[in-house]
């Protein structure tokens, strides 16, 4: 299977590659790990006449934690994510989403930026992302914006990123204490698949361990975005944890979520809904016992 | 147009002109001869043209011939010596982990970077480390068994010299 023709950039700085995009526009590809990209490209739904690689420049593949946020690289890859012991400790869920993505070979190429601008709802990465209230860096030559992610994501396929701008970094908070987040997707298969519903939860409980602070739920696959179960969140907000009330805040994900059928996916509407309750409830009593170490 | 390249592959280097569009697949198989990395999918699905690049795996077909400059590759044509075939190699073939073959090469690199870091894996890790190898013929138990049988054998390096 062929690749289409294009001309090949390989920048070494930031600063260096918004030129050439900034040159090339639309007519300009942005290739990190080259595992959603040159795929697409191989299927000829895209042929970008400039592919310009990002993989070379080392200001994108670091992984920054000393100001009490934590800044990964758009190139950093998900098996170092999957990898890292800083991310793991203090960000479970990002890594369980990093753990679930793909096969070894798959990781070893993925970017964590790579995941987020290709604007699927079924991607691994985002969910956690967004339940941690994470932030996105979009760099151009003239200027550098900061966007929430819960704001990035415009549609299938569509972000926030200009033709001119390359997402560069991504942006969390350490969460604040008594915080705990879960993530799980649901495949067929544990390796290799494209999931059938995902779903993030965070908390925060107050120091007495009795009553959720702050929660923020986020559904993958049934919908054109990852969709924020918001009637969900907002039914745990001042109650107290417990897994009657994961239960009811499940159910009210369901109604948040709107699944299509299997005519267009690979589940029936149903089947998605259903898991999507199982999985809110699941992952809220993991974030829950991690809230409470 | 053609670039110059310069790589190393099975710890010999080398310089090639190769075009923007190539694969290191591609490159693999049709300027070097080297056709143990098969094309299976071509889209990252099968694992048959898995090389270690720069120590890790890589599905070849989703890489870029030019990305591949200025590294380290080792396909599966890499790992005899004059020793022989490596032990991985000889466990495929002595427990009968190898039926058509197609998907051997990817295996048995993905169970060389498995071993290399991890001696003694359990049947999990094994399991999870060839989950981006497919294998239409063997069921996968005797592939399992091929790499449990060479870290029992313990051919750590250690155990090598003395
Ligand atoms: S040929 Fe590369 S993964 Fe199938
Ligand atoms: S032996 Fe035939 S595909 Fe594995």
């Amino acid at each position: 299977m062929l690749l289409p023709k294009f001309d090949f950039h390989e920048p070494t700085t930031v600063a260096e590659a918004c030129q050439i995009i900034a040159e090339y526009r639309e007519k300009a590809g942005i290739l990190a790990g080259g595992t959603d990209l040159l795929v697409a490209m191989k299927k000829k739904q895209i042929s970008p006449q400039h592919l310009v690689s990002i993989g070379r420049i080392d200001e994108l593949r670091k992984l920054d934690s000393s100001s009490g946020m934590l800044k990964i690289g758009a190139c950093f890859t998900v098996a170092d994510t999957a990898a890292s012991e800083v991310i793991g400790k203090k960000w479970g869920a990002l890594r369980a989403g990093a753990r679930a993505l793909g096969s070894p070979q798959i990781r070893n190429l993925a970017t964590i930026g790579g995941n987020l601008v290709s604007a699927s709802s079924a991607a691994d990465l985002p969910g956690s992302l967004i339940s941690y209230g994470a932030r996105v860096v979009l760099t151009s030559t003239s200027k550098t914006r900061v966007v929430p992610l819960d704001q990035f994501f415009l549609g299938s396929r569509r972000t926030e990123i200009g033709y001119d701008e390359i997402l560069t970094e991504i942006q969390i908070d350490e969460p604040p204490p008594y915080s705990g987040a879960g993530y799980i997707s649901l495949g067929i298969r544990a390796s290799q698949d494209i999931k059938i519903v995902n779903v993030a939860s965070f908390i925060t409980l107050d120091s007495s361990g009795k009553t959720i602070r702050n929660a923020r739920i986020v559904l993958g696959c049934v919908g054109p975005t990852h969709l924020r179960a918001a009637s969900a969140e907002k039914l745990l907000i001042g109650e107290g944890p417990s897994e009657a009330v994961f239960a009811k805040a499940a159910e009210a994900a369901i109604r948040d979520s709107a699944p299509r059928g299997a005519r267009y996916s690979r589940a029936s509407a149903g089947y998605k809904r259903a898991m999507v309750g199982e999985l809110t409830r699941r992952t809220l009593g993991i974030a829950w016992k991690e809230a409470l170490e | 147009m053609k670039k110059i390249i310069r790589l190393t592959v099975n710890n010999e280097e080398h310089q090639l002109a190769v075009e923007p569009n190539q694969t290191l697949l591609d490159m693999l198989r049709d300027q070097l001869g080297l056709t143990g990395a098969k094309k299976g999918c071509e889209m990252g699905e099968c694992g048959a043209c898995t090389v270690i690049m720069d120590g890790i795996t890589v599905n070849s077909c989703l890489v870029l011939a030019m990305q591949a400059n200025g590294k380290r590759i080792t396909t599966i044509e890499g790992l005899e010596t004059e020793q022989g075939l490596h032990p991985i190699q000889k466990a495929f073939i002595e427990k009968g982990a190898i039926q058509c073959g197609f998907c051997t090469s990817g295996m048995i690199l993905s169970a060389k970077v498995l071993l290399d870091k991890n001696p003694k894996p359990t049947e999990e890790e094994i399991r999870s480390a060839l989950s981006g190898n497919l294998c239409r013929c063997t069921g996968y138990q005797k592939i399992v068994e091929a790499v449990q049988s060479v870290s029992e054998d313990d051919v750590g390096p250690a155990r090598q010299e003395s």
